[in-house]
Order: C-alpha cells, then sequence, then structure tokens
C-alpha cells in the first residue's frame, strides 16, 4: 500500500494545486500518531487543545509586526466576499498570532493558559514545495521566564521520546540578547529593523553594517563560539556586560535553561548570534534536532498580546511540522528494529 | 468545420500606448520590422519582414507579462513595473526577464498632499493607499512595516483620490499632473524602464532565434532599478481601528471617460447642474447647485466600491461594473437605486463565427472534443463577472485571462471566450465574432448603500433618485 503515498506533493495535470499534498492511508495513520502522541503528553501535562480559523484578517499579522515583510510577500492574502472594504484576509500562515488573538479574546482566568494545536498553515513556497503545512504547537501565556523557558523544553523533550526520537540536541538563543547588543551597538530603529532582516537571512552580527569596530569586537564571542557549559555564560558577561548591561538578563535566562537541560541529561549548545523570527521572540528560543534534522522550533513572544491590542502578557511555545516529525519517527523506528 | 491555422514557432507580445513609438524605431534599427507596428495601425496583429516564423501581437502593456507567464506568447517588451507587479506575488512564475531597454524610464512613486509623512500616518490610524499596482504597494508597506494599511485598488488615475478618499496614492509619476491635483511625491517605491521578458519554458524548449536575436540587440537601458527596499519606520506596532465615516454632506460620484456624454444628459434631464461638469470637459470636484450635496469626478469601474466602503452615498456607474463588483464581493451592501436607461449595450459571451455551436453547451464540447480536460480560456476585462459566468455555465476546468483593454482579437487565438460589451454588434461582425451568449443588459444607473443614509442626507438623496428615476423614464425604452 506504501506506494499510493509516494510523490505526494508532485504536480499532476492540474488536477491538485502545486504545492499542495495528498495524504494516502499510510501517511495518515502516521499523522495520527503523532497526533495522538502529542495529544497524550500535552494533555498529560494540563495542555488544552483549540483551533483556530482558517482564515484571519491580514492586518493582524501586519499590525503584530509578527511576519518579516517577506514571508508577508508569501502568504495567501486575498480579497474574499466582503473584500470591497479593501480589508484582506489571509489563509492563517502562523499558528501563534491566531492562538495569542484566541487568548486575548477568550481566556478569563487569570490562570496560566496551556494551550494546544493541530491545523494547518498556508505559505506560498517556490516550485512544487509543500505550500500547505500541518503543524503542532504549544502556547503557555501568564507564565514568565525562566520557569516557563523551562517547562516548553521538557514538553518538547517529552514529546520527541514519546516520538522514540532519539539524539536529542537543543540549540539555545536569546532575542533579547541580540536585541540589547544591537540597543548599544546605537542603531537607530531603523537601523535596528535592518539588521533583523540581515539576520534573517542568515547575516552574522559582527559585520551588519553600523556597527563599531568595538562593538564588533565583542559580538565576536556572540557570532563565533557555540556554548556548551556554564563557563560560557561568564565569558559572554565578560565580554557584552561593559558594552551593553541590557544582556544580563537575557544571560541569565539562557543560563537557567542551560541548567534544566544539563539537569535532564540533554545535549546543548548556546548559538547566541543567530536569530530566526527575530521579530516575533523577546526571550529565549530554541530548535531541536533529532540525529542532526531539525524537528521543533520555539521560544518567548512576551510583546505579542499588547501588539494585538490586549495586555501584557508572558508568553512563549513551540511548533513542529507533523509530517516531518512523521518522517523522523518512521526513520527512527526503522533504524531501532534494524539493530 | 474549420481546420485551425499553422501556428507561427515564435510569438512576440507588444506594447501598445506611449512606449509604441520609441520602440516601434528600435525594432526596426534591430532589424525587427513588424509590420504596421511603427504606423500605428490599429489592426492588432503584424506579420514581421523576413521572419516568417514570427508573429507579433499588441497588447496592452499591463497583460504582457501575464501573456507570456501564461506560455500564450514567447517573449513580451514592457514596462518593467508590471512585471515586478506580476512576480512580486509570483516570484517563481515562468517569467525571465533579460533585459533593461533604453526607453520607457518610469518611476512608481508615492504621493500625497505636500508635506504627508507617512510615519505619522502609520502611527495614527489605518493608512488607505490608492493604486493600480497592489502587489508592488503592499510590498513597500510591509517593508515599511506600517501595522495597518488598505489598498484601494483602482483601474486607473490614482491620483484623483488623495487626500480626501486615500492617505495616498501609489502611481506612475507625472510631476505636472500631480502638481495639477495638488500633490506631491513622498517617496519612491519602484524605478524601472521597458524590459524584454520571455517565457521560461520556451526558452528551455524552443529555438526562438528568429526573434530572440534581434531583441537581444535592443539598445540596453543603463538603469537597473527595480522595486525600492525602504527602511522600517519607527512605527508602534498594534491593531489600528479604521475612523468611522461622518460627514453632513451628500456625496455624489460622477463618471469620466466614455460614459460622461450620456451622465451630463441624464443629469440635466434630472434637473440636476453641476457646474465644471460637462459633456466634452470636466474638473476633478465639479460644485453642485443643490446644498448639501459635494461631487466628484471618478471612473466609473471604481464606484461600486468606493459606495460600500462608504466614501459616496450616490454614483452614477454602468451595470456592468455593479454586477462585476456584485460578482466579487457578494456581501457588498451596494444596489442599483435608479436605472438612467443611457449608455445601452449587452454584455455576454463572445466566440468566432467560424465556431461550428449554436450554444455555448455545443461549443464547450467542441472545444473539449479531443481533450476533456482542456481549460478553456475566459477573457475579460470584468474578470469577477468571467469568473462568475464560467461557474454558472459549467465550463468545468477553465482559466479566466484578466485583460485591460485592447481586447481585439483574444478569440480564437488568446482565448476560447472573450466576456465583452457590444452596443450594436457592429465591431463584432466586423471581426467575424458574435455573443453566444448575453450575460445581462447594462445601462447607466445610479447606486447606493442598501441602508439609506439617516436625516437631511437621506432625504437628499431620496430626492436625487427620484429625479433620476424621472430622467430615465425620458428615455424610450
Amino acid at each position: 500500500m506504501a506506494q499510493q503515498d509516494e510523490d505526494e506533493t508532485m504536480t499532476d495535470d492540474g488536477l491538485r494545486s502545486r504545492g499542495m499534498r495528498d495524504l494516502g492511508p499510510e501517511a495518515m495513520r502516521r499523522f495520527r500518531a503523532v497526533e495522538r502522541s502529542f495529544l497524550d503528553v500535552t494533555g498529560g501535562r494540563g495542555y488544552q487543545e483549540i483551533r483556530t480559523p482558517s482564515i484571519e484578517p491580514l492586518h493582524l499579522f501586519t499590525a503584530t509586526g509578527a511576519l518579516s515583510p517577506q514571508l508577508l510577500d508569501r502568504v495567501y492574502s486575498f480579497l474574499d466576499w466582503d473584500g470591497w472594504s479593501g480589508e484582506r484576509v489571509v489563509l492563517r500562515p502562523d499558528g501563534t498570532v491566531p492562538a495569542a488573538r484566541w487568548y486575548e479574546q477568550r481566556w478569563q482566568t487569570a490562570e496560566p493558559a496551556r494551550l494546544c494545536y493541530v491545523q494547518p498553515v498556508y505559505r506560498f513556497v517556490p516550485g512544487d514545495g509543500e505550500r500547505e503545512q500541518w503543524q503542532v504547537g504549544v502556547e503557555l501565556f501568564g507564565l514568565a521566564a525562566p520557569e516557563a523557558d523551562g517547562e516548553l523544553l521538557m514538553l518538547a523533550r517529552e514529546l520527541l521520546e514519546a516520538l522514540g526520537l532519539r539524539d536529542l540536541a537543543f540549540d539555545l538563543s536569546h532575542a533579547g540578547l541580540v536585541r540589547a547588543v544591537l540597543g548599544a551597538a546605537r542603531l537607530d530603529a531603523a537601523a535596528q529593523g535592518e539588521a533583523y532582516d540581515a539576520l534573517l537571512a542568515g547575516g552574522d552580527l559582527a559585520s551588519l553594517p553600523g556597527v563599531t569596530a568595538e562593538v564588533a569586537s565583542a559580538l565576536r564571542l556572540l557570532s563565533a563560539v557555540d556554548g556548551v557549559g556554564a563557563g560560557y555564560f561568564e565569558n559572554l558577561k565578560a565580554a557584552l556586560l561593559p558594552i551593553a548591561p541590557g544582556c544580563a538578563e537575557g544571560i541569565d535566562q539562557l543560563a537557567a535553561a542551560a541548567r534544566v537541560l544539563d539537569a535532564a541529561g540533554v545535549a546543548y549548545r548556546v548559538v547566541p548570534g543567530t536569530a530566526r523570527n527575530f521579530e516575533y521572540y523577546t526571550g529565549l528560543t530554541f530548535r531541536v534536532r533529532s540525529g542532526g534534522a531539525e524537528c521543533i522550533s520555539g521560544g518567548r513572544y512576551d510583546g505579542l498580546g499588547e501588539a494585538i491590542g490586549g495586555k501584557p502578557v508572558p508568553a512563549s511555545g513551540f511548533g513542529a511540522d507533523v509530517l516531518r516529525l512523521a518522517n523522523l519517527a518512521a526513520a527512527s523506528s526503522a533504524a531501532e528494529g534494524a539493530r | 468545420m474549420t481546420s485551425p491555422a499553422p501556428q507561427p514557432q515564435v510569438r512576440v507580445a507588444l506594447p501598445r500606448g506611449d512606449l509604441r513609438a520609441g520602440l516601434a524605431e528600435r525594432l526596426i534599427a534591430a532589424g525587427f520590422v513588424a509590420e504596421g507596428y511603427a504606423e500605428g495601425s490599429r489592426a492588432y496583429r503584424f506579420a514581421v519582414t523576413g521572419r516568417p516564423e514570427v508573429l507579433v501581437r499588441v497588447f496592452s502593456e499591463r497583460d504582457i507579462p501575464i501573456q507570456v507567464a501564461l506560455g500564450q506568447y514567447d517573449l513580451g517588451i514592457t514596462r518593467r513595473a508590471w512585471v515586478d507587479e506580476l512576480l512580486t506575488r509570483y516570484e517563481h512564475d515562468s517569467i525571465v526577464p533579460l533585459r533593461s531597454l533604453d526607453l520607457g524610464v518610469e518611476r512608481i512613486v508615492a504621493v500625497g498632499v505636500p508635506g504627508t509623512d507617512i510615519a505619522r500616518l502609520a502611527a495614527s490610524g489605518v493608512v488607505r493607499v490608492a493604486t493600480e499596482y497592489p502587489q508592488l504597494a503592499a510590498r513597500y508597506l510591509n517593508r515599511l512595516r506600517i501595522p495597518a494599511y488598505r489598498l484601494i485598488e483602482v483601474w486607473g488615475q490614482a491620483g484623483f483620490w488623495p487626500p480626501d478618499d486615500a492617505d495616498l496614492a501609489i502611481l506612475p509619476e507625472d510631476v505636472s499632473a500631480l502638481a495639477a491635483e495638488g500633490l506631491a511625491t513622498v517617496a519612491t517605491v519602484h524605478t524601472g524602464s521597458a524590459m524584454l521578458i520571455g517565457n521560461r519554458r520556451a526558452l528551455a524548449e524552443r529555438d526562438l532565434r528568429a526573434a530572440l536575436e534581434p531583441l537581444l540587440s535592443l539598445p540596453i537601458g543603463l538603469l537597473d532599478g527595480g522595486a525600492e527596499e525602504p527602511r522600517p519606520l519607527d512605527v508602534p506596532r498594534g491593531v489600528r481601528v479604521e475612523a468611522p465615516v461622518h460627514r453632513d454632506t451628500l456625496r455624489l460620484a460622477v463618471p469620466d471617460g466614455h460614459a460622461q456624454r450620456h451622465t451630463v444628459t441624464a443629469l440635466a434631464d434630472a434637473g440636476i447642474v453641476l457646474d465644471g461638469y460637462e459633456a466634452d470637459r470636466h474638473v476633478r470636484r465639479p460644485t453642485a447647485s443643490i446644498p448639501g450635496l459635494t461631487v466628484k469626478v471618478l471612473r466609473p469601474q471604481d464606484m461600486p466600491a468606493a459606495v460600500a466602503r462608504g466614501q459616496f452615498d450616490l454614483a452614477l456607474t454602468g451595470r456592468d461594473w455593479l454586477a462585476a463588483h456584485l460578482a466579487a464581493f457578494p456581501s457588498s451592501p451596494v444596489v442599483e437605486l435608479a436605472d438612467l436607461r443611457r449608455s445601452r449595450y449587452s454584455l455576454g459571451a463572445v466566440v468566432p463565427d467560424a465556431l461550428p455551436a449554436a450554444n455555448i453547451e455545443e461549443a464547450i464540447a467542441y472545444w473539449r472534443r479531443d481533450d476533456p480536460r482542456r481549460p478553456i480560456r475566459v477573457a475579460s476585462e470584468y474578470a469577477a463577472l468571467a469568473d462568475h459566468y464560467a461557474r454558472e455555465r459549467r465550463l468545468g476546468r477553465y482559466q479566466v485571462i484578466p485583460i485591460s483593454g485592447a481586447s481585439e482579437g483574444f478569440v480564437p487565438d488568446d482565448a476560447e471566450i472573450l466576456i465583452e460589451g457590444s452596443e450594436t454588434g457592429t465591431t463584432l461582425r466586423a471581426n467575424q465574432l458574435h455573443m453566444i451568449d448575453i450575460i445581462m443588459e447594462s445601462t447607466n444607473c445610479a447606486i447606493g448603500n442598501a441602508v439609506r443614509p439617516e436625516g437631511a442626507r437621506g432625504e437628499l438623496r431620496d430626492d436625487l433618485v427620484a429625479r433620476l428615476q424621472r430622467a430615465g423614464e425620458l428615455v424610450e425604452a
């Protein structure tokens, strides 16, 4: 039966839209297995499932600044039946912003909200790449760093282990650290925006335009050395605090996250000079790899609630591509079987 | 039964309009003589001297990137702004930019009243932007990181919209026209010149030398250009809410262009005198003798959406444009209030006389006789109406090809069906075409919101509608 699931993303005679994939019975079995594990693990930790609409107003995403201009170029936005107003709607390009909207509009208590979802996001991808991506995600509103950061790191690990994934390694970074450094480099808001874009494009902090030689020198440690132990955080403080005292909190939060992983015996490295989805995140960010393949990414985005028009609230979360997890789980299971 | 004529091997799309004269001169110098193109012939299809394998077809500049992307034409020359307008949204599409040419230099700019500060606008609310270039405009506004904007997509003359109906317009810069509207350039959005483009697949698979060689010898443009990369504005994030519209006066929109003459007559019959709006001339904002009434001249195509947004209370447009608007936006609150019964014509599906079919069902069967899954191409200026028609008539797999004027000759070569208006059918007959299916009879009409304005404005609207209705009744059915 496996051949039914082959070539699922290939375009075929115009009968299926480009970049959209079918999931045959075998792929659906694997999809559901991931979904079940995800809901079991998150449910066991008090996370409640929500589902948000496929169509949202585009301005929800422009107003929050949560998506880079380059990503906004690639969303499925259009004028719907009410489009005479000139107001575009968009097929959900991201899971976190709608979840934050849901929290602002629907969550009635002062207790932290532990939410999770399984739903697709839509983005244009060149060629025959997948334009509909099913994601599992969790969002934790109302609980601040470092407690919430530690909870999410352990939840990510528990989920991946439940899926049978081995050789887990965490990459830790901190958006606040990068931001503090850019502020210390006296870049104005526009230049910081350009710096974010350069970072998103894979640029190196130390070579950004407008960065002085002194700052660049301090930044080398950020950009050239990946930390793997407690001593690294002391070195970072020595290099960065003289030029950017605002970094202290970020370094402490990174160190706290590292302690959680150390205690659990999980491998990690600290890569503070990288930043992904920079505008989105305000604190710790992390990616998890299994056998070298990236499988989960997430972080802290404390500013999102206010940007949506709500109250300031600490918030963090992570997400993963369901089918990627399913493929990694299948490969891991096959490797186990071969042993 | 007719057998299709042998297809030329290389198909080239060239622009009409103001690029034509300069381009024709350069084409002749390059040894690519499209017979009649330089002379401004009204024909739309040209043979090329000494190159029997090449066919040239003339399109509006805006349509050329679409035709090349679809693979209907292998090569095309048009302004870069229209190429980038398409590529901004569909960036890995089948267009390959081949060469910037040394003519048609153009700057697409954001304009507003002198002294307009985009950052201040963005900080204070929803920024309303009128433009014919929605993709380039959205790209620019996203890069400025404007938290909330609203694009007013117009058919042309975006400069008519600020300051009363938009905060900014994004349009090709024309300094004297801007000054006449009391506007000034605020920022550059895109620069470019005329550009030679090719279809990726045609370039990859077929021998296009007969046209490619001479076209690649055209003088190269020095301007590289492209979309600007503006620095992000320092504007606080957050949701902005558009302020509700409050006004004491009733706003009336009247059309320019072909519709103007008939509208002037209808207004005269209704006893509505507008100073500055005559049969052959108009000012942008004519003055009305009726207290409480303000008037603006707009494109009739843009009126239904403007009424829906609440920018105008009453507008004189064509029923075709109202139908096109409602086909695109079925929940729009705009309704017809009075039939002026002028500018009468039929809108329908146009096909060649040679098509062996008595009705649209037979036509569909004929087009699909060899390939049941073949897409049927429906070309039209009224893209939403064409889409609606294709669904209603169960065309199955179809492609809507949007066109912006110069619809002559689209069928049978570039589309199976053309959705088009015809007053008497004379032009259709002259081109061996006929209307196989009538979609609607269009006349000019007064449109407004389904909800009547309250108070004095509502009373004034009632009065004007009653007068316009009586003016319509004066016309022989």
